[in-house]
Order: C-alpha cells, then sequence, then structure tokens
C-alpha cells in the first residue's frame, strides 16, 4: 500500500514523498487523493526514494498521473527513483514515453 | 418497487450469498472459462521441435497472453504479453490484444511489423482506456532454425543452450510497449538455433512470484531451474517450472499472472519444404 506526505517548496512547486509499493491498491488513493492534490501547483516532483517496487498497474498509474497534470499545465519531475525500480522504467521504456527530463 | 438490471434484492439466501453474489460469481466463472480456451487454444505441430505455452492467472482471471500462429510459408509466429493491471479490466484488453494480434499476423511479414500494426490498431483505444501492453512477438523459421523477434517493452526470452550449460537472455532488443507512443516502428533482430536449443518466453510475473516472506522467484532460480531440466520435453519442463515455482511461494498469493511459451528444436533437423505448413493439433 503506498502513502504520500507533500511539502511546498519555492516558485509553486509541491514536493510529493512516495511511500511503499507502487501497484493495484495504488489505484483508489493516486487517482482519487493524489492526482486531485496537485492539480493547483506549478510544478510537481514525485520522489520515489522509498518506493521499492512498481509493477504494471502502477506503471499505468504514474503514466496517467504525469499526462494527466501536464494536461492541467502542471510540470512534473520524477526524483530519486531506486535502481530496481530504474530498470523496470528503462524496460518499458518509460523515460522515452514521458520526455527524459522527466526524470532528475 | 422498480427495478433494472443493474438493480439487485440484497437478499441473502441458505449458503449466505446474496442474489447479486451468486451472478456474479457465475459472470466471472463464464468469463474464465471464455479466457482459459481462447488462451489454451491449439498447438501447432511441426517438423524439427515443438512449442507449448501455459498461464496462470493470479486472480480468477487474467491479462497475460500468448498465441500461436502458423503462417503459410512455414513459419509458426509466437507472440507473448502482459496486459497492464489484472482481474477482468485486464483480461479485457486482453482478448482486445488477441484480435489485433490473430488479424497483423495474417497481413504481416515479420514480428517487427506484427508490432507496428498492433500498436497502430491499438494506441487509440489504449490510451482511451489508459493502460498498455507489453509485448514480445517471434517467428521461429523451421527450414532455417532462425529465430527473429521483435520487442515492445516485454522481458526478453531466455535462450537456454541445448549442448552447452548456458542460460542467457537473447539479445537485447528495444521498442516502446503497446500502447506508448503513437507511429511507433519495431525492429527485427534474428539468431540461429541448434539441436536441442530452447527458448522460453515469460512474463514478469515468474520471477517476481513471492513467498510468504515477501521474497521473490528471482531470474537465478528460474535460470537454475531450467538449466536443470533442459533434456525434457517442452511439457515436462514447463511442469517442472511451475513446480518449482510453487515449490517457493508455498501458495502464498500472488500479484501478477504467471505465462510461459517454450520453443524446443529437435534433436535432428528434419526435412521440410517450404510448402510444409504447420498443423494445428
Amino acid at each position: 500500500m503506498i502513502e504520500f506526505s507533500m511539502k511546498e517548496a519555492e516558485g509553486g512547486t509541491i514536493i510529493v514523498r512516495l511511500n511503499g509499493d507502487l501497484d493495484i491498491d495504488s489505484t483508489e488513493i493516486v487517482e482519487e487523493t493524489l492526482l486531485p492534490a496537485l492539480e493547483n501547483y506549478k510544478a510537481a516532483t514525485l520522489n520515489f526514494e522509498e518506493v521499492p517496487f512498481v509493477d504494471s498497474s502502477g506503471m499505468g498509474l504514474l503514466l496517467n498521473v504525469v499526462q494527466s497534470l501536464k494536461e492541467k499545465g502542471v510540470h512534473v519531475m520524477i526524483s530519486n527513483v531506486k535502481e530496481e525500480v530504474q530498470f523496470v522504467f528503462e524496460l518499458l521504456q518509460i523515460p522515452e514515453i514521458l520526455g527524459k527530463d522527466t526524470f532528475i | 418497487m422498480y427495478k433494472d438490471g443493474m438493480t439487485y434484492v440484497h437478499q441473502k439466501n441458505s449458503d449466505g450469498l446474496t442474489i447479486m453474489d451468486k451472478t456474479l460469481k457465475r459472470e466471472i466463472n463464464l468469463a474464465r472459462n471464455i479466457q482459459s480456451q481462447l488462451l489454451n487454444g491449439k498447438t501447432p505441430v511441426f517438423d524439427g521441435g515443438e512449442v507449448s505455452g501455459s498461464s496462470v492467472p493470479a486472480r480468477l482471471i487474467g491479462g497475460d497472453y500468448y498465441d500461436f500462429y502458423p503462417l503459410v510459408n512455414g513459419k509458426i509466429r509466437i507472440v507473448i504479453g502482459d496486459v497492464m493491471g489484472k482481474g477482468i479490466p485486464a483480461a479485457m484488453l486482453m482478448i482486445l490484444t488477441r484480435g489485433a494480434f490473430r488479424s497483423a499476423a495474417e497481413t504481416t511479414k515479420s514480428p517487427a511489423d506484427t508490432l507496428t500494426s498492433m500498436n497502430q490498431a491499438l494506441y487509440a483505444d489504449l490510451r482511451t482506456l489508459k493502460s498498455f501492453v507489453t509485448l514480445l512477438c517471434a517467428d521461429w523459421d523451421p527450414e532455417t532454425s532462425t529465430l527473429t523477434y521483435a520487442n515492445a517493452g516485454h522481458n526478453l526470452p531466455l535462450y537456454i543452450k541445448g549442448k552447452e550449460q548456458v542460460v542467457q537472455e537473447l539479445p537485447k532488443i528495444k521498442g516502446i510497449m503497446v500502447g506508448g507512443l503513437p507511429n511507433q516502428v519495431y525492429n527485427n533482430h534474428s539468431i540461429q538455433l541448434h539441436d536441442k536449443d530452447t527458448v522460453f518466453f515469460y512474463t514478469d510475473g515468474i520471477i517476481e512470484a513471492q513467498n510468504h516472506n515477501k521474497e521473490q522467484y528471482k531470474l537465478e532460480r528460474l535460470v537454475q531451474t531450467l538449466m536443470e531440466n533442459k533434456q525434457k520435453c517442452v511439457g515436462d519442463i514447463e511442469k517442472c517450472v511451475m513446480e518449482s515455482i510453487e515449490k517457493f511461494t508455498e501458495g502464498a498469493p500472488q500479484r501478477d499472472d504467471i505465462t510461459m511459451v517454450l520453443l524446443k528444436i529437435s534433436d535432428q533437423k528434419a526435412e521440410i519444404t517450404s510448402l510444409n505448413s504447420p498443423l494445428m493439433k
């Protein structure tokens, strides 16, 4: 189960620290709580430091979050991705899909 | 009281199930039967080798997909895929994927063309549904013993050499998952297979299978199992892999579907003509 905490930074940026596995059980939290909470910022950084596992549903949720926020004019960055998770991101070519500059 | 098709009376019957529970249960079972019959269809029989595939859903119904399609030139087209998500929604998209594969296989010349055509056909639907499918497609040519494959974000198959103690991933080839980006062009890569070689296609549900301590089965265990059983026929290797996973997970509930497809080259290369189309058993 995933949890998240938010902290406002300068320039209308919100920093979101995710904690836990990003999988199918995260669907409601991500779509109903996290996504609406980020819509009114200029930019959002998703910190993946405490996310040990992302499955294909989690990957879909992530793509959905980034693409939905982009449509609303929110610039999204993804940071501190663990090596194991990065491996899956690379396999699915998530950086190519979201744009390589999404990852910091 | 007015009732439409969506209204159910919550009345418990003798076995404690409401009418809605019973209807749902019945419909899920019917859906599972449809899926299992479509998945476990005919396996092609051909000279010079054998193929086999199996899939075990994590829930009642799954989102993994594999298929064989015999081509008129004697080649066999193999596909394995993993639809994002689980359960009924994934199963619905799996059926969509199957339809796209079957019609693309008929009209495309290579695995890469098949993936390009499938992405073309499915991209808009998958974006609307916020989903995607990873796929690996391969053509086995029994005449030249060549395996040609293309990849859309799927994990690479394992190549088990018949005459050496070596299990390794097939040479890497990249490609965006189907539904990821529009207008993708995929690339083919070919390798030459030899007598007794086996290629093991699979979905990540195998290496991510978990036991009660949340440890994963991992690639190392899979490689070990394949190495130990490589001399067996495809059906037996399949059973050994399944047994090894079951022994490791000790009945812990799984998060993802488990699917594998095996292609094994026979000991002696049979003489075949290019007009010899594979038969469906």
